[in-house]
C-alpha cells in the first residue's frame, strides 16, 4: 500500500513518513503541490494526504488536478481545524483535522483500506 | 278914453281867456301856465309865480318873466322877497314897492302877492311882478289891481284845489292800476306754476268732484285734463275710500292735511305712492268752497326707502349671521349655518345652495354640502319653519342643528358627489379662477353652463359666487331658485358677494382651527405615543405633564404622577441629574443630554433636558426626555464586541498559522518518543505531548472561530437534538450532580446548519454545567410574534424562536457580562476562552443573536433568538 504525503513542512514530511511507515505503509513525500502532481502520476499511490495551506499551488488545486487525473485515487483532506463544511471536503473522499496526534489520520486510512477492500 | 276902452277890452280878454283856460284845462302844470301868462299879460307885467303849498313849503310850481337862477334860488327856500310868507301869514294881499324898502330882494320894483285860498284852507300864493306902463317903465300896481287880482286869484284857487283834488284821484288811479296788473302777473305766473310743476295740483269741490286738473296731475296719473274734471274719487284705490273721506271731512272743517304718504291708482292700473296735502279754498266770506289736493309721485323716494330698509334689514341679517358665524369654528356646523343663511326665506331667501371648497392638491372644487328641499312640497315646510325672525344666536343655532336641513339629504348626497376639475372650463371653475361671480340665466345658451350637472341639479338657471378670504379663493357657493322660479337679479349677487367674504373667512378660519386641532391631536398623539418618557417640570421640579410611557414606567395612574416633585416619582439617579441639568441650563439655556446608567434598574437612559422659556428669556420650567437606550447600548456593544473578534480572528488565524506545523512536528515526535522511553523520560515526553495537544486545541478553536463557513440549513427538530446533546452530555452533568429539564414544546422545528448549532448548543449547556453544581439546568423553547419594520420600512409581525438555557449556577459578575462572548475570556483556568465566541459566532450566522443575563450567586441564563420565519 503505498501512500503519497503532502505537506509543505518538512519536519512534518519526516514525521509522516516514519509514523506511517511504522504502520506498514509505503510513503512518498511530497512538499509542493507541484511535486505532490509529478509524484502522484509518477508514483501512483493507493491514497493521497493533502494539506491544504501550501506555497505554490494550494491544495484544493491539487485535489482537483489528482481528482481529474485519477477520480478513485482516495484523497484524505488534513485540515488545520474542523472544515467539514467547506467544498473540498465534500469531494474529497475524507479528511482529517491536522494534530500532532496521528491516530484520527491513521484510523482514517485503516478505514478507507478497508472500504476499498469490501 | 279910446284907449282906456281898449285896456278894459283887453283885460276882458283875458279874464276870458283865463276863465277859459281854468275850464278848459284839466292838466295842472299846464294849467298853472296859463294862469302865469294870462295873469301877467292882464297886468301887462313882467312876469308872475304861483306857488303852492307842499309839506309846509311854498314851492314854486309856475312862473313866467323871472330869471331862472331866482326861481332857482327862490324854489326851495322860504319866499325870497319874503312877500309870500306876509300873505300867507297875514292872510291877504301884500302890496310892494320898491320905495317901501321892506326887502332886501331888489330884483324886481313893484309887485303884488296874494293867498290863494279855497275857503279857509290856504293852497299857496299868486305874485305879480312889475307892472309897466306904455313905456316900459314900472309902475305901483292900484286898488283896481288888487281888486281885479284878488278876484281872479279867487277864481284860480278854486281850479287849482279842483286840479289838485284830480290829482291826486288821477294818482290813486294809477297806483291802482299797477296794483292790478301786478295781480295779473302773480295770477299769470302761479298757473304757469301750477302747470309747469310735477306735482299734481287739482282742485274739487266739497263733494269731491274735480275742477280743475293741472299738467302735473295729467303725468302723475295718466288722465288727461278732460277725463279728469268732473269725476270724484278717481285716485283712490277701492281700500282708500273711507279714509279718504274722512280726510275730506277734516278739510271741510277747515283742516289741512299735510304731507300724507298714501297711495293711489294710475289710469292704468298701477298702484304709485304719493305725498298729499289737502287744504280747504276758502271765499271772500271765509266759506269753505272747495278743496285743493296737491299730490306727489313718491314711489320712487320710497322705492329707494324700501331699497334702503331692505339693505338695512340685510345689513343686519348679515350682521346676525356673521356673529352666528363666528360663534362657531366646527366647519361643518358652520357651513351649515351658512347654508341656511343663504336658504332661508328671510336670509338671502335662495331654494337650494350648495358650498364647494377648493383642493388644491388635486386641483378640483369638491362638493362639501348642499341644502335645499327635494320638492315644493317640503319646500314650503322647510321655508315655513325656518326662518330668523326673532330668534337669538342660540335659538337659530339650535334650529339648524335640529332643522329640516339635514346633512344627508338628497342635495346633501349630490352635493357631496361633486368633484369638478378645475382644468375643464366650467362656470364654477371659472369663477375660482377669474375670482368673479357668474349668473347663469340660461344653462342651455351658456357657453361654460356644466351640462352634466345642470341635468343632476335639474335647473337651468343659477348664480356661482366664489368664496374669496385675504385674495385668495377658497371655494365657491352655488344657488338657484329652482321652486319659486324667481331670476337671479344682480342685486342678489351683489347681496350676496357681500356675505361670501365673510363665508370665506369664517371658512379659513374654521379650516385654520380644524387645522390647529389636528396637529395638536396629532402632538399629542405623538406626545403620549412615543415610546420615549417624557414629562414636563416646573422651576421647582413639579411634575406637569407626563406621557403614557411615563405612566408605563412608573405603574402608577397619570394623576398620581402630575403634582409630584420629580424625586418622588424618579429614581435618584435621574434627579441628580437633573439637578445637575437644572444648575446647567441657569448658565447656559441650552438643552442638556447626558447618558446615564440607572444602578437601580441596571438599564442605560439618555436623558435630555431642555428648558421652556417664555417670550422674555425667563425658563418656566423643564421638558424632560428620558430614553431608555439599554438595548442599544447592547446592540452597540455587540457591534463593537464583532469588530474586536473580527480583529483578534485575523491575528489569531495568522498566529495559528505559523505555529500550528511546529507544534505538529514538536508533539507528533514526542508521540514518537514516548512511546520509546521509559520511566521518567516516558514521563517528561508525555508532558511535551499534553502541552502540545493543549496547545493544539487552542488553535483549533481559534481556526475553526475564524473561519468563514458555508452554511446548510435544514430543518431540525429541537427537542430530538436537545436529547441527542443530553445523552451525549449525560457523563460531565452527573459528575457535577446537575439535573437538566426541557421543557421544549412538541416537534419544535427550526432551521438551522444542524452541526455547528449542536456545536453551539454543546458549548452553552458545558459552560453551565461547569459553573454549577448540584443545580438545574432548564432548557426552555417558545415561540412568539415580534414586529419590525422590513427592509422596504413596511412594518411587519414576524415569527421567532426563543431556546433559553438558564443555570442555577454562581453566575457571572457584573462587569464580566459584556465580555463574556469575547474571544480568550475566561474564568476558568482550563478554558481557551473561545468557547461562547464560538457558540455566538454560530448562532449569529444562523441568522440569530444570543443574549445573557446572570446575576451572580444565582445562575445565567442564555437566552437564544432564532428567526422561525416559514421560508
Amino acid at each position: 500500500m503505498k501512500l503519497l504525503v503532502v505537506d509543505d513542512e518538512k519536519n512534518i514530511l519526516k514525521l509522516y513518513k516514519v509514523e506511517l511507515e511504522d504502520e506498514g505503509y509505503t510513503v512518498v513525500t511530497a512538499n509542493s503541490g507541484k511535486e505532490a502532481l509529478e509524484l502522484f502520476e509518477k508514483e501512483n499511490p493507493d491514497i493521497v494526504t493533502l494539506d491544504i495551506l501550501m506555497p505554490d499551488i494550494d491544495g484544493i488545486r491539487v485535489l482537483r488536478q489528482m481528482k481529474e487525473l485519477k477520480p478513485n485515487i482516495p484523497i484524505i483532506m488534513l485540515t488545520a481545524y474542523d472544515y467539514r463544511d467547506d467544498f473540498s471536503v465534500w469531494v474529497s473522499d475524507a479528511y482529517v483535522v491536522k494534530s500532532s496526534d496521528l491516530s484520527s489520520l491513521k484510523a482514517t486510512i485503516k478505514q478507507i483500506i478497508e472500504k476499498g477492500n469490501q | 278914453m279910446e284907449s282906456e276902452q281898449i285896456k278894459e277890452l283887453q283885460k276882458t280878454l283875458r279874464i276870458y281867456e283865463l276863465t277859459k283856460a281854468i275850464l278848459l284845462v284839466d292838466d295842472f302844470d299846464e294849467l298853472l301856465r296859463i294862469i302865469t301868462v294870462e295873469t301877467t299879460l292882464l297886468f301887462n307885467a313882467r312876469g308872475s309865480i304861483i306857488r303852492i303849498v307842499e309839506n309846509n313849503k311854498l314851492g314854486v310850481k309856475a312862473s313866467i318873466g323871472i330869471s331862472n337862477n331866482v326861481i332857482e334860488s327862490t324854489s326851495t327856500i322860504d319866499f325870497v322877497d319874503g312877500l309870500s310868507e306876509m300873505a300867507v301869514m297875514q292872510d291877504k294881499t301884500i302890496i310892494y314897492n320898491k320905495t317901501d324898502d321892506i326887502s332886501t330882494i331888489t330884483d324886481f320894483n313893484n309887485a303884488l302877492c296874494t293867498p290863494l285860498k279855497t275857503g279857509s284852507v290856504s293852497l299857496g300864493t299868486f305874485t305879480v311882478i312889475d307892472k309897466l306902463d306904455e313905456q316900459g317903465n314900472a309902475i305901483p300896481f292900484d286898488e283896481n289891481d288888487v281888486k281885479l287880482f284878488e278876484g281872479f286869484t279867487t277864481i284860480a284857487a278854486i281850479v287849482i284845489k279842483k286840479l289838485c283834488l284830480y290829482e291826486k284821484a288821477l294818482l290813486k288811479e294809477k297806483e291802482a292800476n299797477k296794483e292790478k296788473l301786478k295781480a295779473q302777473e302773480l295770477n299769470i305766473y302761479l298757473q304757469s306754476l301750477i302747470n309747469n310743476t310735477a306735482d299734481a295740483i287739482i282742485t274739487m269741490d266739497t263733494d269731491r268732484v274735480i275742477k280743475s286738473w293741472n299738467y302735473g296731475a295729467e303725468n302723475t296719473y295718466g288722465y288727461s285734463r278732460d277725463e279728469a274734471i268732473g269725476k270724484s274719487y278717481l285716485l283712490m284705490p277701492d281700500f282708500l275710500f273711507d279714509i279718504e273721506r274722512l280726510y275730506t271731512e277734516r278739510v271741510k272743517k277747515g283742516e289741512t292735511i299735510k304731507n300724507v304718504e298714501t297711495v293711489h291708482k294710475t289710469k292704468n292700473g298701477s298702484i304709485i305712492d304719493v305725498s298729499i296735502t289737502m287744504a280747504p279754498i276758502k271765499d271772500l266770506y271765509e266759506k269753505i268752497i272747495g278743496i285743493s289736493y296737491i299730490s306727489r309721485d313718491i314711489t320712487i323716494k320710497k322705492k329707494t326707502e324700501r331699497e334702503l330698509m331692505k339693505k338695512n334689514d340685510m345689513l343686519n341679517r348679515l350682521i346676525f349671521i356673521g356673529s352666528a358665524m363666528r360663534s362657531t369654528l366646527d366647519l361643518e356646523r358652520l357651513i351649515r349655518m351658512i347654508l341656511t343663511a343663504v336658504t332661508t326665506g328671510d336670509g338671502f331667501g335662495f331654494n337650494r345652495a350648495m358650498l364647494f371648497l377648493l383642493d388644491e392638491d388635486k386641483n378640483i372644487l369638491k362638493g362639501v354640502m348642499g341644502v335645499g328641499p327635494s320638492g315644493h312640497e317640503e319646500a314650503w315646510r322647510i321655508w315655513s319653519t325656518l326662518s330668523m325672525e326673532n330668534k337669538n344666536l342660540n335659538n337659530l343655532i339650535e334650529e339648524i342643528e335640529k332643522g329640516p336641513l339635514r346633512k344627508d339629504s338628497f342635495m346633501d348626497k349630490l352635493c357631496c358627489s361633486i368633484e369638478l376639475p378645475l382644468s375643464d372650463n366650467t362656470v364654477l371653475a371659472l369663477s375660482v379662477k377669474n375670482k368673479k361671480a357668474y349668473n347663469v340665466q340660461d344653462a342651455h345658451l351658456h357657453e361654460y353652463a356644466n351640462f352634466p350637472l345642470v341635468q343632476h341639479l335639474g335647473s337651468t338657471s343659477y348664480a356661482v359666487i366664489p368664496l374669496i378670504s385675504q385674495e385668495k379663493v377658497i371655494g365657491v357657493l352655488w344657488v338657484d331658485n329652482l321652486f319659486s322660479r324667481r331670476q337671479i337679479t344682480d342685486n342678489d349677487i351683489e347681496y350676496l358677494s357681500g356675505f361670501t367674504s365673510q363665508i370665506a373667512s369664517a371658512i379659513e378660519n374654521a379650516r385654520l382651527f380644524e387645522r390647529v386641532y389636528q396637529a395638536e391631536k396629532e402632538l399629542e398623539n405623538i406626545f403620549e405615543s412615543i415610546s420615549d418618557m417624557l414629562y414636563v417640570t416646573d422651576t421647582d421640579y413639579i411634575i406637569k405633564s407626563v406621557n403614557q410611557a411615563v405612566v408605563n414606567k412608573i405603574g402608577k395612574p397619570k394623576k398620581e404622577i402630575i403634582g409630584k416633585k420629580s424625586f418622588e416619582i424618579f429614581s435618584d439617579t435621574f434627579v441628580s441629574c437633573e439637578t445637575r441639568f437644572k444648575n446647567f441650563l441657569k448658565k447656559s439655556g441650552e438643552p442638556l443630554i447626558e447618558e446615564v446608567e440607572d444602578t437601580f434598574t441596571d438599564n442605560t437612559y439618555l436623558l435630555s433636558c431642555s428648558p421652556i422659556l417664555d417670550s422674555s428669556g425667563n425658563i418656566l420650567g423643564n421638558v424632560h426626555i428620558v430614553r431608555d437606550i439599554t438595548e442599544l447600548k447592547k446592540l452597540k456593544e455587540r457591534a463593537d464586541a464583532n469588530e474586536r473578534m473580527a480583529a483578534l480572528g485575523e491575528i489569531a488565524a495568522k498566529v495559528a498559522h505559523e505555529i500550528r506545523n511546529p507544534l505538529l512536528s514538536i508533539g507528533g515526535f514526542a508521540r514518537r518518543l514516548e512511546r520509546r522511553l521509559a520511566d521518567e523520560e516516558k514521563d517528561y515526553a508525555r508532558i511535551i505531548v499534553d502541552e502540545v495537544q493543549r496547545l493544539e486545541n487552542i488553535l483549533s478553536d481559534t481556526l475553526s472561530f475564524v473561519k468563514t463557513t458555508r452554511l446548510k440549513f435544514s430543518k431540525v427538530n429541537l427537542n430530538e437534538m436537545f436529547d441527542s446533546i443530553i445523552t451525549l452530555l449525560e457523563p460531565v452533568l452527573q459528575e457535577r450532580q446537575n439535573e437538566i429539564v426541557e421543557e421544549i414544546p412538541h416537534d419544535f422545528i427550526i432551521s438551522i446548519n444542524e452541526e455547528r448549532f449542536r456545536e453551539a448548543l454543546i458549548n452553552i449547556i458545558t459552560n453551565a454545567n461547569q459553573f454549577t453544581t448540584s443545580g438545574t439546568i432548564k432548557i426552555f423553547a417558545e415561540r412568539r410574534s415580534i414586529q419590525i419594520f422590513d427592509s422596504l420600512g413596511d412594518f411587519k409581525i414576524r415569527q421567532e424562536a426563543v431556546i433559553s438555557i438558564s443555570d442555577t449556577g454562581c453566575g457571572i459578575r457584573r462587569e464580566d457580562i459584556p465580555r463574556i462572548f469575547d474571544p480568550f475570556f475566561t474564568t476558568r483556568t482550563n478554558g481557551t476562552g473561545l468557547g461562547l465566541a464560538i457558540t455566538k459566532r454560530v448562532i449569529e450566522e444562523n441568522g440569530g443573536r444570543i443574549e445573557v443575563q446572570s446575576t451572580l450567586g444565582e445562575g445565567t441564563t442564555f437566552k437564544i433568538y432564532l428567526n422561525n420565519e416559514e421560508e
